[in-house]
């Protein structure tokens, strides 16, 4: 079908043109097939071992999808401190995601006698009770909770915009529609009514 | 043509489809880059390398600049909204700022034009100072903005469908929108406007059009008759000087470079720059009034997932409203704003679902993953764009100290509000925060005081105006009204730089039919042997 006002673009081609568009779109990352192991950047071996045992506790595997640590979060955060270091021109914010994680194998080895990662895991959910809830936390952890808020930032976004992250969120989006709905009828109806409990 | 930057094809260089996970750090905006790495900016941002400009001591100012065919007109907002007739006589309504020398109905016929043109969306909705215009059929509203339209039902303030120039139907040879919701990306199908595909593509295949990239215009070039003669250039590939000759010569290098070039024009006959007898180049500066806030909508979480993308921008938005209360003296401040609204399910890339304590209270495990699930999409934000008077305090100048790297002198910068402005601002967070608890949300972020409302930096809505201001006598202003110099009768300017006042209607739009209507005035001098 043509429209009048188009003469020679037909629906069809278009759809064509916009189809053809996604191949080139992915054919780039396809670049590097073999990936070679990530180089940390920021953190060390350690900090490395603390991080992801952390990012596990935060996202954890389940029913839906993978772990943190498996959907690359570590990877993510460590070239992102690098990242916002440079942007910004100051090491802030890796010195406060260094000096959280040092605080919690401190703490860790103060009431467990290992370091955090090596802790169990009920002494590891011991130690982030007390910071995990911001609005809960005692005044000398509050510094810490602080640190949580924003190490659990970079976890979720950095799981949520992963293509692991993407797939388990009920997004839709990022191709082409060919025609244009608005809200799902169904959905509005559930508006409706929340809406008219709401009053 | 001369333009500074390089040439883009969109077609081409779009990076329309691709994911964030696929880009470095999620596709976060960076210097380089100040709206993500997708943005279809190739060069520029608040800095480009090499072409600084400077600020008085106390001024913060912003300048977005894009080295590229049709410059921002390749990532910016689409939305076209028509000033209406009482922004043309701002100074008659209240005595503020200035009137322009033209009515609407005098520029009316043109952004008929401008519309049919590149194509806009809107509805017929007949409200006071927002005229109506040739529009395309609106998007359906998304679910969040239906809940936001309840919540304005009871506070009495209109929202409607927005207008913006995408297309919801083919038009003029262009297929309609696929509804991805990244047009800030470029459009690789050309379904929304944008200068390279919709003005300089067609206009080259006449055979009539020549352009020249990486030309750094630097000074109108007049002749012994102080005629202008043609614009000499800095060629970036071997920094040498080149002059393009022409019988007329049109400036739309975007507000303020227009003004820079034009104070770099600098000869014994235009000791201060060309066109500017009156003194006036490079001042009245005007920017847009900005303000934003967040908030969360419980009524939003956990609902069935569906594509809430839509096309590149808000499929409703709120007009002023309070021209009558302003009138009768019932508000504090002069001029109004229209509140622009975001939210729903976007495209997760960097940063995504931050800030989630706030809502949840913090936690991590299953719980947490569980509950983030369930929020995503049901934030909402609100930005207002309001209207700036203009003011002696915010201009540029020729900064006398400092050169860029083609040797041009840069612009300094003085920009100050007024408290008209700030209690605008005000007046946005107190509204943004009623209408979010009327629809049973909570307040994520807003602005006080302290921060003066969180009114925006000069520059930073990228809207500015009125550098080369128009009127209707030489010794108040720069342009005729005709966007003619006066003091060069061959010289036009068909960007920003014209405009008397800043209403809260984004600029594109008046800029596109100002343009036009210069082009025909142009035509018309030619053809009666006047230019």
């Amino acid at each position: 079908m043509r429209s009048k006002n188009s003469p020679g673009v037909s629906r069809r081609a278009i759809l064509q043109t916009i189809a053809a568009a996604p191949v080139a779109a992915t054919a780039a990352p396809a670049q590097t097939p073999a990936k070679a192991p990530y180089q940390r950047k920021v953190f060390n071996a350690h900090q490395w071992q603390t991080v992801e045992a952390l990012c596990d506790l935060i996202i954890p595997a389940d029913e839906r999808s993978v772990s943190a640590s498996k959907a690359g979060v570590p990877e993510f955060m460590d070239d992102w401190l690098d990242f916002r270091a440079r942007e910004e021109g100051t090491d802030l914010l890796t010195a406060e995601i260094l000096g959280g994680l040092t605080w919690l194998d401190q703490e860790s080895v103060r009431l467990f006698g290992k370091d955090f990662a090596g802790a169990a895991a009920a002494q590891q959910k011991q130690l982030l009770d007390r910071i995990a809830w911001p609005a809960k936390a005692a005044p000398e952890d509050r510094r810490w909770a602080s640190f949580f808020n924003r190490f659990r930032d970079l976890t979720v976004s950095g799981f949520f915009s992963s293509q692991a992250g993407v797939a388990d969120l009920p997004y839709l989006g990022n191709k082409a529609v060919s025609e244009w709905k608005g809200c799902d009828p169904k959905v509005w109806a559930i508006l409706e009514k929340r809406l008219s409990e709401q009053g | 043509m001369l333009e500074a930057g390089a040439w883009y094809d969109q077609a081409k260089q779009s990076d329309m489809f691709k994911w964030p996970y696929n880009a470095p750090h999620r596709a976060a905006g960076t210097r380089a880059k100040p709206f993500g790495y997708f943005d279809a900016t190739l060069e520029g941002g608040w800095e480009v390398p090499g072409e600084p400009y400077t600020k008085a001591r106390g001024t913060e100012f912003m300048w977005y600049r894009a080295r590229m065919l049709g410059g921002r007109t390749n990532h910016y907002g689409r939305i076209s909204l028509r000033m209406g007739p009482y922004d043309f006589k701002p100074y008659s309504r209240d005595g503020k700022g200035f009137d322009w020398p033209i009515t609407y109905d005098e520029l009316a016929p043109y952004y008929d034009k401008a519309e049919e043109l590149i194509g806009v969306f809107g509805s017929a909705e007949g409200l006071e100072n927002t005229p109506d215009g040739k529009f395309l059929p609106p998007p359906a509203p998304r679910g969040y903005e239906r809940v936001i339209q309840r919540a304005c039902q009871h506070l009495h303030i209109p929202c409607v469908p927005s207008r913006l120039a995408i297309l919801t139907k083919a038009h003029n040879g262009r297929p309609p929108c696929h509804y991805c919701g990244e047009c800030g990306r470029a459009c690789a199908v050309n379904a929304n406007f944008n200068s390279p595909g919709v003005h300089i593509m067609p206009a080259m295949k006449t055979g009539n059009l020549e352009v020249r990239t990486g030309a750094m215009a630097r000074a109108v070039v007049l002749g012994g008759d102080g005629r202008a003669r043609g614009v000499s250039y800095v060629d970036k590939k071997d920094r040498s000087e080149q002059t393009v000759y022409g019988k007329v010569v049109v400036l739309a290098a975007s507000c303020c470079e227009t003004a820079r070039i034009l104070l770099n024009s600098k000869s014994s006959r235009a000791p201060d720059g060309v066109a500017n007898s009156s003194g006036l180049v490079g001042r009245y500066l005007m920017d847009t009034v900005g303000s934003s806030v967040g908030g969360f909508l419980p009524i939003l979480e956990d609902l069935p997932p569906q594509n809430e993308d839509g096309v590149g921008g808000m499929h409703l938005y709120m007009p002023w409203w309070n021209y009558q209360a302003q009138k009768n003296g019932k508000m504090p401040f002069a001029r109004g704003y229209h509140i622009e609204i975001g939210g729903g399910r976007g495209l997760p890339g960097a940063g995504v679902l931050s800030g989630s304590e706030r809502i949840l209270g913090g936690g991590y495990g299953v719980e947490l993953k569980r509950g983030l699930r369930k929020i995503y999409g049901a934030n909402v934000h609100f930005a207002g764009r309001g209207e700036m008077i203009p003011n002696e305090k915010s201009y540029c100048e020729i900064d006398p100290n400092t050169v860029d790297q083609w040797g041009i002198p840069v612009l300094r910068f003085h920009f100050e509000w007024s408290q008209d402005e700030i209690l605008q601002a005000k007046h946005m967070q107190e509204t943004f925060q009623e209408i979010i608890t009327t629809a049973g949300g909570k307040v994520l972020y807003s602005q006080g005081a302290e921060t003066n409302w969180g009114i925006s930096r000069g520059g930073e809505i990228i809207h500015e105006v009125g550098a080369t201001r128009m009127g209707d006598n030489p010794k108040t202003s720069v342009l005729n009204s005709w966007c003619q110099a006066w003091d060069c009768k061959n010289l036009f300017v068909t960007d920003a730089a014209p405009f008397i006042s800043n209403a809260d209607k984004n600029p594109t739009l008046t800029i596109s039919a100002l343009g036009w209507r210069t082009s025909d005035y142009i035509v018309d001098q030619m053809k009666k042997g006047d230019l």
